[in-house]
């Protein structure tokens, strides 16, 4: 199986992370647990009521970067696509950012005087950049993707709301779209500042724990914004026209 | 410095120069809907900043666009549009896909005043040392415009310096420019933005 395979539904779940390991923690996010014995893909979905076809289409893309299946994806529910984002800012807030303070506390404090103050500064830039991260996730999950689930209720029902009308015209996904901060970049200008500029530390593997870290919360924070980029705001803004259309505010 | 601006709509044209603020340039601006009106706003021999929309291009648009430069040939131009235009004679696009950074990357290097061919040494990573009064100020939280009036340079200079500090370090943010400085004790704790 080479890196362009596609998984399919009929596949093992085991040979899913046999053949990439990296699929860890997006298996995680989905909220799945391990001991599959040799049950596929579709029967391990089923048990944990997730919809296969999306599960599939998640991994697809983020096993193979240049896949990319944003009409596939796009077809999938709000919901389904809603669930996975908000599971994946836990993931970062519960999970890997911890971890990474972790990893910089042990450093700091490992550190002769001199060193543990250049690492308290990189400290502070990261603290500061989770408080970045947790309002941008808050202002997705709070005003953002309900939104998103109000504009899904409306096309299935059939009902619009006036004030959800007035919404569309006034604060429309492009404004989210505009404003979508781009939150690898400080991730990355924290890594060059450790491979390039912090003063060598005794702790030579502790440094590469917390540089392996942060290239993979990185790729992680991509698949998520691409996925928020391509594939839920292409779906909002269609979504947003035909309600418009039917509620005969533009033509 | 003179930016025109030849775009259809308002809306776009009104985008352009959020972004454009952001980067701290502040010109004097005129506006287009149609590319004819070239002669009247550029005076002869000036040297200006073209932003020009695809659309507006005559076909074939490479013929077109060269044809511009000529006339103008101390402008610069940057094309906004769906696609690269093969053998164009300007290298600035901003496409319609690109995300807000892009974009604001993309203008940043049209106005920084490097020439076009011109790259960083790639093995020099040692700023020079008007590189390094920047890039003091720049960590103490100042805006590019303020840079400008305290070090007596113009607005491009500071940008085309801030683009070169950028791709020399590797780090894009203040506060990563903030922490450099710092680690290099460039500036003293109390000077940093918090
Ligand atoms: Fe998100
Ligand atoms: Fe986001």
């Amino acid at each position: 199986m080479s890196k362009y395979t596609l998984f399919s539904a009929q596949m093992k779940m085991a040979d899913i992370v046999y053949h990439n390991y990296l699929l860890i923690p997006v298996l995680g996010r989905f909220g799945i647990k391990y001991g599959f014995r040799n049950r596929t893909v579709e029967e391990v979905c089923r048990q944990y009521n997730i919809n296969t076809w999306f599960f599939l289409e998640i991994v697809n893309a983020y096993h193979n970067r240049d896949y990319f299946p944003t009409e596939k994806l796009r077809d999938f529910s709000f919901s389904d696509i809603i669930a996975y984002l908000v599971n994946t800012h836990r993931y970062f807030q519960k999970v890997k950012i911890p971890e990474i303070q972790v990893f910089i506390d042990k450093l700091m404090n490992s550190a002769p005087e001199e060193n543990s103050k250049n690492i308290k500064l990189l400290d502070d830039f990261f603290k500061k950049y989770v408080e970045e991260i947790d309002l941008h996730f808050s202002h997705e999950e709070e005003d953002v993707f309900p939104y998103i689930e109000q504009i899904g209720q409306a096309i299935d029902s059939g009902n619009v709301a006036e004030e959800l009308i007035e919404r569309i015209i006034n604060e429309p996904i492009e404004e989210y779209e505009r404003q979508h901060d781009n939150l690898e970049i400080k991730l990355n200008d924290l890594k060059n500042l450790i491979i390039k500029y912090l003063p060598p530390h005794d702790n030579v593997e502790l440094v590469q724990k917390l540089l392996t870290e942060l290239f993979r919360v990185e790729i992680d924070l991509n698949d998520h914004s691409r996925i928020e980029e391509k594939v839920l705001v292409p779906k909002v803004k269609s979504f947003e026209q035909s309600i418009l259309k039917k509620s005969g505010v533009s033509n | 410095m003179t930016v025109i601006i030849a775009v259809s709509q308002v809306l776009t044209r009104l985008g352009i120069k959020t972004f454009l603020s952001v980067i701290g340039i502040e010109p004097e601006y005129k506006e287009l809907a149609h590319l004819d009106e070239l002669d009247s706003v550029i005076p002869p021999g000036s040297k200006s900043y073209l932003i020009i929309e695809q659309s507006l291009l005559v076909k074939p648009e490479s013929e077109y666009l060269l044809n511009i430069a000529k006339k103008y040939s101390k402008s610069k131009i940057l094309i906004i549009g769906n696609r690269v235009i093969k053998n164009c004679p300007c290298s600035h696009f901003v496409l319609n896909s690109d995300n807000r950074q892009e974009i604001l990357e993309k203008f940043q290097d049209f106005f920084s005043e490097k020439d076009d061919t011109s790259t960083v040494n790639g093995a020099e990573d040692i700023l020079s040392d008007r590189e390094t009064e920047v890039l003091k100020e720049v960590a103490k939280g100042l805006a590019n415009k303020e840079i400008a009036d305290k070090l007596y340079i113009s607005i491009n200079t500071v940008i085309t310096h801030r683009k070169n500090i950028t791709e020399k370090l590797g780090v894009k943010t203040v506060s990563a420019l903030t922490v450099y400085a710092l680690m290099n004790k460039l500036i003293t704790p109390e000077e940093a933005i918090k």
